[in-house]
């Protein structure tokens, strides 16, 4: 009785540690072989099944745009240097403040208009069903967590209230 | 000592030989009794539990083998995918870093 439980439980040890090996080694060398980060357009080409020609039009796209994403970043830094000159060490949101705070949140905009006008842009360089794709997950990648944040400080789940 | 000077080949005295001896009556059944002895004798013996029946199953080498093979095969499987959706993660993660500024998300 035992000499069968010991044979079990090191069978079972051995068997965890077999599968938990190979499970470690096989993601390490698959993450290894199947990463690629020179490439920033590289997931864009497998999770899109985008050809050479395509990805040279959306590689010239995104060059293009990457200037202008540079930019709008600098103004962004700069306008928060602003802002948290005007508001100082002071306890209180001064007149001064509200103005940068608003000039930040209309830069922030501007930037975020730009980066969806992008995207679309790039959805239309892929085949349509590819594009529409593209389109709605790098919505929801770039304005979902914002979403639900609301939703979570609104309250708002989605579900209807009965009264 | 004398010395007889007998043949051994002779065959009235081996028929006398064989003929002054007395064989025990064989019990009933006798030859079907050996045989089931050897039988038992050469059949494994039966596990005493179920888990002396499994620690039997997996001391076979051939069971063994393919448990191993079996469980690799499982662990590397697994590990591919996990790998696979760790890798475009981490590629859509790139890109996203390269257009979308992380104050905007």
């Amino acid at each position: 009785m035992n000499r069968s439980l010991a044979i079990l439980l090191g069978a079972l040890a051995l068997g965890a540690a077999i599968v938990a090996g190979s499970y470690f080694a096989s993601q390490r060398a698959t993450e290894i072989c199947c990463a690629n980060p020179a490439d920033d357009l590289s997931w864009l080409r497998a999770e899109f099944h985008l050809d050479a020609l395509e990805m040279a039009r959306i590689r010239e796209l995104h060059e293009g745009y990457l200037p202008k994403c540079a930019e709008m970043c600098a103004k962004i830094a700069a306008k928060k240097g602003e802002l948290e000159a005007a508001l100082g060490s002071g306890t209180n949101i001064n007149p001064e403040a509200q103005v940068k705070l608003n000039e930040l949140a209309a830069l922030r905009a501007q930037c975020q208009a730009q980066m969806l006008q992008h995207f679309a842009t790039v959805s239309q360089a892929m085949p349509p069903e590819q594009g529409r794709r593209y389109l709605a997950e790098m919505q929801k990648l770039t304005l979902g967590t914002h979403e639900s944040m609301e939703q979570s400080m609104s309250g708002d789940t989605g579900h209807e209230h009965h009264h | 000592m004398k010395k007889e000077n007998f043949n051994p080949a002779d065959e009235k005295l081996g028929a006398l030989l064989r003929e002054s001896r007395t064989f025990p009556a064989l019990p009933p059944r006798f030859q079907q009794n050996v045989w089931r002895r050897i039988e038992d004798a050469e059949a494994p013996a039966l596990p005493s539990s179920w888990l002396d029946a499994l620690a039997n199953l997996i001391l076979r080498p051939r069971f063994a083998v393919a448990s191993v093979a079996a469980l690799m095969l499982i662990g590397v499987f697994a590990g591919m995918q996990e790998g696979r959706q760790a890798a475009r993660h981490e590629a859509q993660m790139n890109y996203l870093a390269s257009v979308a500024p992380h104050s905007l998300r």
